[in-house]
């Protein structure tokens, strides 16, 4: 069946697609301008010419540093994450206990509680534990506020199992780590894919828990970097979206590699 | 991706993830932070931080070791406070002296540096006494200056005023006269970063000195928020009112930023007429604005007086310097000592600051100033700090920090007209 | 059979991470909450004095007033839009999936590089709308630009929520509609809408709790400003904590934060029928 163009819709989604694309455009090019351009002509004009200076500017000013802090606390993060969550949620969908039941709810409970409003405890035990200043300072309360959001998505794929799957295993006497090995990781697979995108998007963003535990340059990450940029470079706002661009190429070629990975583990989770 | 071979990886990574977690904070435990190098802080500047690299590199050459780390202006307050609370704060810090390094002090954080000063003579007699005072409390030194006098003047662009065919402003009425002369001319009449509430503030620590004299303030300082009572405050308020509401200050202020440089800029590019800020506005100017400084046009004066004002027109506003201070808990706290007697007042060190714009606060510099790259602004300034009769101390670095932070909230807001200069009395007094 | 089944220890790291780094915090917060501490030294009890503090603070209301106005307001712009679009890139068509793979690349951005390019982006001196509104800097509308800012920033992740469950709508139903003379609108109205409405739960249960937790945005854009015309609730916690370092008050402040957060988690169990899925496990 051949439906007739919706030229309503039509419309409105090329209006859409210049208020998404605008920005970006406004960043690439101011990015590739230079100082005096940016400050003395109108951001419309053409520029008379385009300069990759500001890249070499932002490359030699610690960026590299501040992207491989990312990596790792991206890295540890979801490692823990995936780690701990998987047998938790197995253990939450197969252990009717109370002490399992009753953890898991608590942690439900912590689906919606802004990491924000602990940031002061948070801060005061991280310098108890000689830990500020430290990535781990990050990676630690970064995991834990990441686990309701895994075990929710995790238990819900978990759910999903035929029980009778489970039997089965369990009549063959494969033991609780051999079920989890053989049987939870590959039917968990869409929901850890899940796990792992939405936990290093989040960990790769995050933002108060470096600005508040850590502060010196060899522990800084990105997001922080992007800001500290700002004071840094002055005027020179081209440098700073310079910064702000490379930031997002990391990101840009997982999309371009792997975008149906990185779209569907977003959603994954939420989709049911 | 078959079955199998993405488990193996995420297990791997999940332990590597534990395993430099454990090795994170083995290596940071409290046993391993004593000694190293010097860990010094200072606040971000393109231009100084060169200096006091050097001044790290040439301690280092007689046998020391330190380190420098810089923090752009809000975040470094915020980060000291957190750092300082903590263990792994810095050996040496940059600080404004006043009643912000009290707090400090209260707390038993900052080292006593009065003996190590009287032991080097040389060090201790180099500097002006007054501005050595700015970092002295109950009699005893935490801090010796770093950087130079940083006194707030209104800069203006020469090149803007004499096609308008103006006068710098000597009075608050001829300031009040020009609004209306450069606002004809589609003109700025005068950039103001208000993003940042401090920018706001030296308007009204300017205005309510010249309005009333500066015992006022000192009032508020020492006997508490009852002082913003005194009906001058309230006086000065309205005074900076008409200037607002007059459209002084255009109205695009709200979303512009000094740190990135915005207020700085139009002054430079004639889009706005004059400029209030600290002397180092000069550095800021000679790096991102090298030709405007080059060709002259940037020009400076004292704040206007204001006709009947009980303030003496050469008082000022700003930072008497910048110090540095040493944590008392430091386990480098002898290399610090050495550190600040050795260092600061060197001739290479005093040389280069004055090379850079700034003036360094040391006794019998007229001649250095005299050669130096910019011998009239440099002289003008310490000239302007010599003849003072009083250096007030920037009102949210002598405050403590929650009445400072909540002061520049109602500041903002009144710059904004929101609030009336009533309320804004009531509502400081009320902390 | 049960001696089959996992024992409590596969869940205890897990509790035990989640207990130690973020529910001791909770609990934290609010034995801090009754200390007067100025992060220098150590908290001391100061009994129910920030709280009565905090009835009293027209600033804490405001903020209050001003977080529910930014959840309100990012509900209402970003929820038809993202339906919508959501609703359109789901079709078939080889245009439709051409745009909506540019309609996601805000995803790809930082919260912190986002709010840095509108930053630039909206300067009022050398942006691109010089002599424009005046946006960031206008406490009017300063408010509504951050709320423009955080649905150009989360839209595409709605709209990929929606795009994915448009998808999942049988197409019989609407093959069955067409015989019927449905119109267009009809069909939207009648069949898609009812479709999504578990999706419409979903996502605007995501945009409360996300826009409740807005933090770096505001602080970066505005930092709580022109005046307080932005100062939302975590930003009031956080300046008032680490500018003022009243880190005693501010934790009473967060407190209400977390009760705030904590009556939207129950509203998330009730409404999307996660609670329910596990009683039912209970009684198997």
């Amino acid at each position: 069946m051949k439906s007739r163009p919706n030229w309503p819709a039509g419309l409105f989604a090329l209006a859409w697609l210049a208020f998404i694309l605008g920005p970006l455009i406004y960043l690439v090019t101011v990015s590739l301008r230079t100082r005096s351009e940016y400050l003395g002509k109108s951001a419309w004009a053409v520029p008379d010419a385009l300069t990759l200076d500001n890249y070499v500017t932002v490359l030699t000013g610690g960026f590299g540093q501040y992207l491989l802090n990312n990596v790792i606390v991206t890295v540890a993060t979801v490692g823990i994450v995936v780690l701990i969550a998987v047998p938790a949620a197995y253990a939450v969908v197969r252990n009717t206990g109370p002490f399992v039941q009753r953890g898991f709810t608590l942690i439900l409970m912590g689906l919606a509680i802004p990491a924000q409003a602990t940031i002061i405890p948070v801060y005061l035990m991280i310098t108890r534990m000689q830990l500020y200043d430290t990535l781990t300072a990050i990676i630690l309360p970064t995991a834990a506020f990441a686990l309701p959001v895994a075990m929710l998505v995790l238990t819900n794929s978990l759910r999903d199992v035929p029980r009778e799957l489970y039997e089965a295993q369990s009549i063959d006497g494969a033991g609780p780590l051999r079920v989890l090995v053989s049987l939870v990781l590959p039917l968990a697979r869409p929901a850890i894919m899940t796990v792992v995108v939405y936990t290093s998007l989040n960990a790769w963003n995050g933002f108060l828990f470096p600005l508040v535990l850590t502060q010196s340059e060899s522990s800084r990450v990105l997001t922080l970097g992007l800001w500290d940029f700002q004071g840094q470079f002055g005027t020179n706002v081209p440098a700073l979206l310079a910064a702000v661009t490379l930031s997002v190429l990391p990101i840009f070629a997982v999309y371009l590699i792997g975008r149906r990975f990185l779209l569907s583990g977003l959603t994954a989770g939420f989709g049911k | 991706m078959s079955r199998r071979s993405w488990v193996r990886p995420l297990i791997a990574m999940g332990l590597v993830a534990v395993t430099a977690v454990v090795s994170a904070c083995g290596t940071s435990g409290p046993g391993e932070t004593s000694g190293g190098a010097l860990k010094i802080w200072a606040l971000e500047d393109p231009v100084l931080n060169k200096i006091e690299q050097k001044s790290i590199d040439s301690f280092k050459a007689g046998g020391g070791d330190a380190s420098l780390e810089t923090f752009g202006n809000d975040p470094y307050k915020q980060r000291l406070r957190v750092a300082i609370g903590s263990p792994q704060a810095p050996d040496l810090f940059f600080n404004w002296g006043g009643g912000n390094l009290k707090e400090y002090v209260d707390a038993g954080k900052v080292a006593d540096l009065t003996s190590v000063l009287d032991e080097n003579k040389a060090a201790k007699e180099k500097f002006i006494p007054s501005v050595l005072d700015g970092a002295k409390l109950d009699g005893k030194n935490y801090g010796v200056p770093m950087r130079g006098m940083q006194p707030v003047l209104l800069f203006f662009n020469k090149k803007v005023f004499t096609e308008a065919g103006a006068q710098p402003p000597k009075t608050w009425d001829e300031l009040l006269t020009l609004v209306d002369t450069f606002k004809a001319k589609g003109i700025t009449p005068i950039a103001l970063a208000g993003t940042q509430a401090w920018t706001e503030l030296m308007w009204a620590e300017y205005v309510l000195d010249r309005f009333a004299g500066h015992e006022v303030f000192k009032t508020i300082r020492d006997k508490g928020p009852e002082g913003w009572k005194d009906p001058a405050v309230v006086g000065a308020m309205t005074k900076l009112k008409e200037l607002i509401d007059r459209g002084g200050f255009g109205n695009a202020f709200a979303s512009v930023g000094y740190d990135a440089g915005g207020a700085s800029t139009i002054l430079a590019q004639g889009k706005a007429a004059m400029h209030l800020m600290g002397s180092w506005e000069y550095t800021n100017q000679l790096d991102q604005s090298p030709d405007f400084v080059k060709n002259g046009d940037l020009g400076w004066i004292e704040f206007p007086s204001i006709p009947g004002g009980k303030g003496d027109p050469s008082n000022l506003v700003g930072n008497v310097s910048n110090f540095y201070s040493a944590t008392a808990d430091s386990k480098n706290l002898d290399a610090a000592k050495k550190f600040v007697t050795t260092t600061l007042h060197e001739d290479s060190y005093i040389e280069a600051l004055i090379e850079a714009g700034d003036v360094p606060p040391v006794v019998g510099a007229e001649e250095k100033l005299k050669k130096s790259a910019h011998p009239d602004y440099a002289s003008d300034i310490y000239k302007m700090v010599l003849d003072s009769k009083n250096f007030q101390l920037s009102w949210d670095q002598d405050l403590p920090a929650d009445k400072a932070t909540f002061m520049l909230t109602q500041l903002q807001e009144f710059f904004l007209g929101t609030v009336s200069p009533q309320q804004f009395v009531d509502a400081v007094a009320a902390r | 059979m049960s001696s089959q089944r996992p024992s409590a220890w596969y869940a205890v790291p897990a509790f035990a991470f989640f207990a130690l780094f973020a529910a001791l915090p909770m609990v934290l917060v609010i034995y801090l909450s009754f200390t007067a501490w100025d992060g220098l030294g150590t908290p001391q009890l100061n009994g129910g004095e920030n709280w009565s503090r905090l009835l009293d603070d027209s600033e804490a209301r405001a903020s209050v007033w001003r977080t529910l106005l930014l959840m309100v307001m990012s509900w209402l712009v970003q929820t038809p839009i993202a339906l919508l679009v959501g609703v359109w890139a789901a079709g078939k068509q080889r245009s439709r999936a051409v745009l909506s793979s540019i309609f996601f690349l805000p995803l790809l951005l930082s919260t912190a590089a986002i709010a840095l390019l509108w930053q630039a982006l909206l300067e009022p001196n050398f942006g691109a709308f010089v002599g424009g509104p005046l946006f960031l800097g206008d406490p009017d509308i300063a408010l509504y630009t951050v709320v423009l800012v955080i649905s150009w920033q989360f839209i595409p992740f709605h709209t990929l929520l929606y795009q994915g469950a448009a998808r999942a709508v049988p197409p019989s139903l609407y093959e069955a509609a067409t015989l019927d003379g449905a119109t267009r609108v009809g069909k939207f109205l009648h069949i898609t809408l009812p479709q999504l409405r578990y999706t419409i739960v979903t996502s605007s249960v995501l945009m409360l709790v996300g826009s409740l937790t807005t933090f770096d945005t505001v602080l970066i854009l505005t930092n709580g400003g022109p005046g307080t015309a932005t100062r939302i609730l975590p930003l009031h916690m956080y300046i008032t904590g680490f500018s003022g370092f009243e880190m005693g008050y501010a934790s009473a402040i967060a407190v209400v934060l977390v009760v705030l957060g904590t009556a939207l988690s129950i509203a998330v169990m009730r409404w999307s029928g996660f609670r329910s899925m596990s009683s039912q496990q209970e009684g198997s």
